[in-house]
């Protein structure tokens, strides 16, 4: 049995879905939230809804459907939500208002309410109509068109970093809600918008063209962190291995030359400061991928890294989860059971509190395997009405 | 005295003795309304020695690098003497030192909510190993599913690694002052800029554990297979094959380019994917005759989430984010300039995200001293 968390007590209805909502209210679960997912009879997901994708935005969760097409449906929704301490969304900015779930509806039979409405574009403004998914707003911030050689086509993000992004700040948005609401006894409406989240990760870029105007250049694997170099991504010996190098100041330098055996170029006074190993990257990088060709990914990090030069092997799936002694020793994935006896292996928090942990709390529910238990805990129905809102269709 | 309007965490003290790897979990917490005190040795942070300069000059006061993170701190410059008493007068403390760095400060301040961020957090083999940015982002993940498949894995623009261990720090943060005020004991925060990294994958582990799949880099087609960049008139557009299908195709086909596109089998979403890389080929030669900015509002007519590829500085000039007012304004009287600054990354009601000048080395000594150490 976990200790309890430190969200013990605070009831979310989580009107989340795809993927960036549910980021957002599994971290809840995890501190020990009561997070009841608020399905569509049709709810999409990536498969096992207990583990793999699904489970994982799942985890800890509760399972009820509630078909928002009925007005029975739309009755239980906004029963659950009163009932709640934060409803969280992720529709377009006019669904909630529509269904009588917004801030202001609910706001009046609840003054304490605190609503998490994570939208692509915000709640006002000329654009919080439209249509957005990860991808889309990691073109319109300029990730997608930055990531890549400077003299190549974009190569911009395989996957839809905004919904982690976006998901994870909006956690922290809540958090600071309840804090305040614990301090005040007040509510708190949340605007999230996911264009804004995820521009404001862009961090001193943008800044940089919001003081000199000026034109962004696309970065490859060069240091954004100051200018120094070796500082990128090495092929290695076997398919497909690689090994990113990143040397950032003159005595790791030199910890990278030791290592490769002092070859007399790199002695040259040429590569002696950080500016001219900058001004000659590109002779450099050669120079240090004929010798990675020949090393063995794993091997060649810990070489380095023992001479104190930050150095990662490339992780792929099996390496980061299978294979990485590290982030087993953080008990990052864990083993959870499921009710009919077996286990599923789930990726978990990747803050670890030492008194009261942030932990998987379960597995992924099934489509509406909680709706009953919701129905009579939350609620307080009884068999009769549970079984009329069923006959109604508004649940299932 | 603290007013509502002062922000969520008003009144929450947090001693900021974070390199730029954790600097970002202080920015998201004064954001929130905490009083974030910036520890500095007398030559300045670090974080001021990091370029891009204002005007291209290095100056300690002139990195927008250090400005970025420092916005809405506060400043002192401390020895570990004075360290140690503000220590006594916090709340939190953001920490980026090796393993164990904080646990005699813990041992003396039960009370205290520490965040110790490393780059392979407090225990395990890799406990003592260095990190960057971009190893971090190697290591958890994220470097091995960007990048052309003919190319080298790529890393993530904006020093995402460092990002996403300031957001998980700030949330153990809060987690951790919540759990507090049950226990009236504080409790160590640790945080692994590589496992935060691993949290911010969206398919890899999922998919890895759900089939044993290990994705694979595949430039800018999206692991599920409905969206890819394409080349247009002037420019680069997102195509998405999710959404309103049939507008996209009859817009296609009212110009003649669908090709076999209008086959009954294309409706189903499932073959649009399965078939991705030939329905974005037939896509790209259409966005040809097209501008990125006639691609990107067509579509959103029609509810297809298509999207411009801009540069960050299109942001500057978007009229929706200036009409929410999302960079602000900063006045830098020393320069005698004002700069807009990147605003919140999200708004909490009608406590406003505190973005304030960087300050100078020390600016705030005797106001920190005097209203944390003896009053």
């Amino acid at each position: 049995m976990l200790p309890a968390g430190p969200l013990a007590g605070v009831r979310v209805a989580d009107f989340t879905w795809v993927v960036a909502g549910p980021v957002c209210t599994r971290i809840l679960a995890d501190l020990g939230a009561e997070v009841i997912k608020i399905e569509r009879p049709d709810a999409l997901d990536f498969g096992d809804r207990r583990g793999g994708l699904t489970g994982s935005l799942m985890r800890g969760k509760q399972s009820i459907v509630v078909d928002l097409r009925r007005p029975g449906g739309i009755d239980v929704a906004r029963r659950l939500a009163l009932a709640a301490d934060v409803v969280v969304d992720n529709f377009s900015a006019r669904v909630m208002p529509n269904l009588g779930l917004d801030h202001d509806s609910l706001a009046c039979e609840r003054a304490d309410i605190i609503t998490m409405r994570m939208t692509g574009f915000g709640l006002t403004g000329p654009d919080r109509d439209q249509v957005s998914y990860g991808p889309t707003l990691q073109a319109l911030t300029g990730y997608t068109l930055l990531m890549g050689d400077p003299d190549g086509p974009p190569a911009g993000f395989g996957y839809s970093y905004s919904d982690l992004a976006a998901g994870n700040l909006g956690a922290l948005a809540v958090l600071a809600a309840v804090w305040r609401r614990r301090r005040t006894g007040r509510g708190t409406r949340i605007d999230l918008a996911q264009q804004e989240a995820l521009a404001s990760l862009l961090g001193p870029i943008l800044l940089d063209r919001a003081a000199h105007g000026g034109t962004s250049r696309a970065t490859g694997n060069a240091s954004q962190e100051g200018a120094d170099a070796p500082h990128g991504v090495y092929p290695c010996a076997g398919a497909d291995r690689w090994l990113a190098i990143a040397v950032l100041g003159d005595a790791q330098w030199q910890g990278l030359r030791a290592v490769i055996g002092n070859p007399a170029w790199a002695a040259e006074a040429r590569f002696e400061s950080a500016a001219g190993r900058v001004q000659h990257a590109p002779e450099l990088n050669r120079r240090l991928a004929s010798w990675t060709r020949t090393q063995d990914a794993e091997a060649a990090m810990a070489v380095l890294q023992e001479a104190g030069v930050p150095a990662g092997r490339v992780g792929d799936a099996r390496d980061v989860c299978a294979r990485d002694p590290q982030l087993a020793a953080r008990g990052h994935f864990v083993d959870v059971a499921t009710p009919d006896g077996g286990t599923v292996r789930i990726d978990g928090p990747p803050f670890l509190l030492s008194d009261t942990p942030a932990a998987v709390r379960g597995p992924g529910p099934l489509l509406g395997e909680h709706t009953d238990a919701v129905l009579a805990r939350v609620l307080g129905c009884d068999d009769g009405e549970i079984a009329r809102l069923r006959a109604d269709g508004g649940v299932r | 005295m603290t007013s509502l309007d002062d922000g969520p965490l008003a009144g929450v003290r947090v001693l900021d003795l974070a390199d730029r790897s954790g600097a970002l979990a202080g920015r998201l917490l004064a954001g929130l309304g905490a009083d974030v005190v910036l520890v500095e040795p007398p030559e300045g942070s670090a974080l001021r020695t990091v370029p891009p300069f204002y005007d291209g000059a290095p100056d300690t006061e002139r990195s927008l690098f250090f400005w970025f993170y420092a916005a809405g701190k506060r400043s002192v410059v401390a020895d570990a003497t004075l360290v140690a008493r503000l220590a006594a007068a916090a709340d939190v403390v953001i920490d980026t030192g090796p393993p164990g760095a904080t646990e005699a400060l813990r041992a003396a301040h039960p009370r205290l909510v520490v965040a110790a961020i490393t780059p392979f957090g407090q225990r395990g083999p890799y406990r003592d190993w260095q990190a960057s940015d971009l190893v971090a982002q190697a290591m958890g993940g994220m470097l091995a599913v960007n990048g052309h498949a003919d190319g080298p894995p790529l890393q993530a623009l904006g020093l995402q690694a460092y990002h996403q261990a300031g957001v998980f720090a700030a949330i153990g943060v809060v987690a951790a002052l919540l759990a507090r005020e049950t226990s009236s004991r504080g409790q160590l925060v640790d945080i692994s800029l590589q496992a935060a990294v691993t949290a911010s994958l969206e398919h890899v582990p999922g998919m890895f554990h759900q089939s044993g799949i290990v994705p694979v880099r595949q430039g800018t087609l999206h692991w599920t297979r409905h969206f890819r960049v394409g080349r247009c008139r002037d420019g680069w557009v997102l195509h998405c094959t999710l959404g309103d299908w049939t507008s996209l195709l009859e817009w296609v086909k009212a110009d003649g380019m669908a090709a076999d596109l209008d086959a009954p089998a294309w409706e189903e979403a499932p073959h649009r994917k399965a078939h991705a890389e030939h329905c974005f080929d037939v896509l790209d030669r259409w966005a040809l005759r097209y501008t990125v900015d006639e691609l990107h509002e067509g579509a959103q007519l029609r509810r297809i989430p298509y999207a411009a590829v801009r540069a960050p500085e299109a942001l500057l000039r978007d009229p929706h984010l200036a009409d929410r007012g999302f960079f602000v304004p900063i006045e830098h009287p020393d320069l005698g300039v004002t700069v807009p600054f990147p605003g919140a990354p999200m708004r909490l009601g009608a406590t406003p995200w505190r973005t304030t000048r960087p300050p100078r080395i020390g600016e705030h000594q005797e106001a920190v001293v005097a209203e944390w150490i003896t009053s």
